[in-house]
C-alpha cells in the first residue's frame, strides 16, 4: 500500500515535470523581448566601440550572447536572436553601413558564415540543454521510483522483522513453559506442590499466549482466510481446549444444528468465541449453565450469542470490558484482562464485531456479529 | 522395542523427551541440529522421529523435506509455532502429525502410537478403526454389525480418513485423493460430503473432527 502510494506520488511528479517542459507562452514572450533588448544594448555598445575594435569584434560579441542565451532559453527566442543579430550586424557593422547590401565578397562570405554559425550554435546548444534536461528528468523519475521501491522494501522488511521478533519471543517464552509442563507431567500431580506448579504453569501459558495474540492483533498481522465450514466445528474448536474450565458448566447449544454452511475464518472465530467462553467460566458460579445460540440473519450476518447466568456486568462496563487490561471489580485473580480485547480485535479483523449487554433475565450476554456467505448443505 | 529419534536444539527438551520416551520403553537417540539429525536417521533407522521446526542451520521443514527423499519413517512435528499455515505446510511436506509446544505428555505419547501404526503394505483389503470396518474390495463400510449406505464419494472420503485414523489429513490431501485432478478449491463440496458422512456415521464411536484451517481427523 505504501509502495503504491509512493508510486502515485512519483507519477504525479512525472506529470508536472512533463508539463513544465512545454514552454509557457508568457515565459517565451519574455525571452523574446529580453533577447531583442540585449541585442539592442550590445549593438549600441559595439557601435560605440567600433572605431577601436572593428566589425569582427561585434560579430563575436553577438555570437557570445547567442551561446549564453542558448544555455538558458528556449530554441525559438535563441534562433530569432541569431537571425536578428546577423541582420543587425550586416545592417550596422558591415560596410556599406545602414543597408542590407554587402559590397565585398569577403564580407558576404563572413555574413553567410556568421549566419550559419549563429543559427547552428543556437540550435545545438538549445538541443544539448533539452537533452540534458530530459536525462535529468528521467534520472529524477528513476530516483523517485527507486525511493518508492526502497520504502516498500523497508516496509516489507519491517513487517518481516516484526514477525521474526514475534516468532523468536514466542519461541523463547514457550520453550521453558513446555519444559516445565513436560517435567511436571513426568513428576505426576499426586504431590500437592507439583499440582500447584502445574496450575501456575497453565496460567502462565495462557498469559503468554494472550500477550502474543494481542500483539498479533494490534500489529494487524491477523489476516482472515475465510473458508466454508460447519458451525458446529467452530463451537467444537472453541470449547475443546476449555474442557477443564467448562467441566462445571453445562453447555446448551441452540440453532447451530440447522445453520447452513458458512464461509468464514473458523480459526479466528473459534478463538474469539473461546476467549468469551473462558471469560464466562471465570465469572459465573459453578454449576450454572452457559448458552450458545446462533442464527444467520436475512442480511447474511451471523448472529452468535453467548449467555451466562452469572451476576452480569457492573453498570457502564459494557464497553470497557473490551479494553485491554480492563477488569471488572470483583473479577477473580488470574485473568490477563486481554481475552475480550483479543476477541474484539479478531472479530474486527474479520469485519465483524462483538458487544455485550446484561440479559433482561439476568446474566451477561455477548453478541457476535459477522458478515458471512452461506450455502445450504 | 521402538527406536525414536529426537531432533531438537533445546538440551532440556531433549533430556525430558528422552526420559519420557524411555519410561515407555523406547530406545532413544538425539540430534541437536538438522544435518546431524539426518545423519542419525540414516545411521540408526529410527521407527519414529520427533522433529522441532526452529532448528539452527538447516530448518525443521528442510530436514523433513530431505528425510522424505529417502525415508517414510513416521515424523511427529513438535514445535512452538502454532500458525495454521506452518502446520499445513509441514503436513503436506510429509509430516504425520503436529503437536504444538507446550504439550501434554499423554497426548504426545498417544500421537506417537497412532503415527507408528504402519502405513506400509496392507495384507488384507480391510481397514479397521475401532468399531468401523472399511472393505476396500467390495467398497463397503460398516460400524459394528450395521452396514453404512455410502455414495462413492463418501466411501472414498471415509477410506482416506480411515487410512489415516487418528492422524490429521489436510484439506488438500483429501481433495487430491477423493477428487484427483481437481483444484483444491473444492472445499465447499468437501464440507458438504463430510457433513453427509458425519450424519451417516452418527454417534457410534467414530467421529470426524475438524481442525480449523488445517483439515480433518477420524477418531475411533
Amino acid at each position: 500500500m505504501e509502495a503504491f502510494h509512493a508510486q502515485g506520488e512519483a507519477m504525479n511528479d512525472k506529470l508536472t515535470s512533463s508539463k513544465s517542459r512545454e514552454p509557457v507562452p508568457v515565459h517565451v514572450v519574455g525571452q523574446f523581448s529580453w533577447g531583442l533588448t540585449i541585442l539592442f544594448v550590445l549593438a549600441s555598445v559595439c557601435w560605440v566601440l567600433l572605431p577601436y575594435t572593428g566589425s569582427t569584434f561585434s560579430a563575436l560579441v553577438f555570437l557570445l550572447a547567442i551561446v549564453l542565451a542558448g544555455t538558458r532559453w528556449n530554441r525559438g527566442p535563441v534562433l530569432t536572436m541569431g537571425v536578428v543579430s546577423a541582420l543587425v550586424w550586416n545592417f550596422i557593422f558591415l560596410p556599406p553601413r545602414f543597408t542590407l547590401h554587402i559590397e565585398k565578397p569577403a564580407d558576404m562570405i563572413m555574413f553567410a558564415m556568421f549566419f550559419v554559425v549563429a543559427l547552428s550554435m543556437g540550435h545545438l546548444i538549445t538541443r544539448l540543454r533539452e537533452r540534458e534536461r530530459t536525462a535529468e528528468n528521467l534520472h529524477r523519475e528513476q530516483e523517485q521510483l527507486q525511493a518508492a521501491k526502497h520504502r516498500a522494501e523497508l516496509a516489507a522488511e519491517a513487517e518481516r522483522l516484526h514477525r521474526t521478533l514475534l516468532d523468536s519471543v514466542s519461541h523463547e517464552l514457550k520453550t521453558p513453559i513446555a519444559i516445565i509442563r513436560t517435567a511436571i507431567d513426568g513428576l505426576g500431580t499426586a504431590n500437592p506442590f507439583a499440582a500447584e506448579i502445574e496450575t501456575a504453569t497453565r496460567r502462565l501459558q495462557r498469559i503468554v499466549e494472550n500477550f502474543l495474540e494481542i500483539t498479533r492483533v494490534e500489529s494487524e498481522a491477523v489476516k482472515p482466510s475465510p473458508d466454508w465450514c460447519e458451525f458446529l466445528d467452530v463451537i467444537h474448536a472453541a470449547t475443546s481446549p476449555l474442557q477443564r474450565e467448562l467441566l462445571p458448566h453445562p453447555l446448551r447449544i441452540s440453532g447451530a444444528e440447522t445453520l447452513p454452511l458458512l464461509k468464514l475464518d473458523s480459526r479466528l472465530l473459534s478463538q474469539a468465541l473461546a476467549n468469551v467462553m473462558h471469560n464466562a467460566t471465570q465469572h459465573v458460579p459453578a454449576g450454572s449453565e452457559i448458552e450458545i445460540s446462533a442464527a444467520v440473519l436475512p442480511n447474511d450476518t451471523l448472529d452468535l450469542r453467548v449467555r451466562d447466568h452469572g451476576p452480569g456486568l457492573p453498570p457502564e462496563m459494557e464497553e470497557r470490558v473490551f479494553e485491554k487490561f480492563a477488569r471488572a471489580p470483583g473479577a477473580p485473580a488470574g485473568g490477563t484482562g486481554l481475552g475480550l480485547a483479543i476477541s474484539r480485535g479478531l472479530m474486527r479483523a474479520m469485519k465483524g464485531d462483538i458487544s455485550v449487554r446484561n440479559h433482561p433475565e439476568g446474566g451477561a450476554e455477548f453478541l457476535f456479529s459477522l458478515p458471512v456467505k452461506t450455502r445450504q448443505p | 522395542m521402538s527406536k525414536a529419534l529426537i531432533i531438537d536444539d533445546e538440551q532440556q527438551m531433549r533430556r525430558l523427551l528422552r526420559m519420557l520416551l524411555e519410561s515407555r520403553g523406547y530406545e532413544v537417540c538425539e540430534a541437536e541440529e538438522g544435518q546431524q539429525g539426518l545423519q542419525e536417521a540414516a545411521f540408526h533407522r529410527p521407527d519414529v522421529v520427533l522433529l522441532d521446526l526452529g532448528l539452527p542451520g538447516l530448518g525443521g521443514l528442510e530436514v523433513l523435506k530431505r528425510l522424505r527423499e529417502w525415508s517414510d519413517v513416521p515424523v511427529l512435528i513438535l514445535s512452538v509455532r502454532d500458525q495454521e499455515a506452518t502446520k499445513v505446510q509441514a503436513l503436506e511436506i510429509g509430516a504425520d502429525d503436529y503437536v504444538t509446544k507446550p504439550f501434554g505428555s499423554a497426548e504426545l505419547l498417544a500421537r506417537l502410537d497412532v503415527i507408528q501404526r504402519r502405513r506400509g503394505p496392507r495384507h488384507t483389503p480391510e481397514i479397521i478403526a475401532g468399531p468401523l470396518k472399511v472393505d476396500l474390495l467390495h467398497h463397503e463400510a460398516q460400524i459394528g454389525d450395521e452396514a453404512l449406505k455410502l455414495t462413492p464419494t463418501e466411501f472414498a472420503l471415509l477410506k482416506v480418513l480411515t487410512e489415516h485414523v487418528g492422524r490429521i489429513v489436510t484439506q488438500n490431501q483429501i481433495v487430491k485423493q477423493v477428487w484427483p485432478g481437481q483444484s483444491s478449491d473444492a472445499s465447499e463440496g468437501l464440507r458438504v460430503h463430510i457433513n453427509h458422512l458425519r450424519k451417516k456415521l452418527g454417534d457410534r464411536g467414530v467421529s470426524i473432527v475438524n481442525e480449523p484451517g488445517i483439515g480433518y481427523r477420524l477418531e475411533a
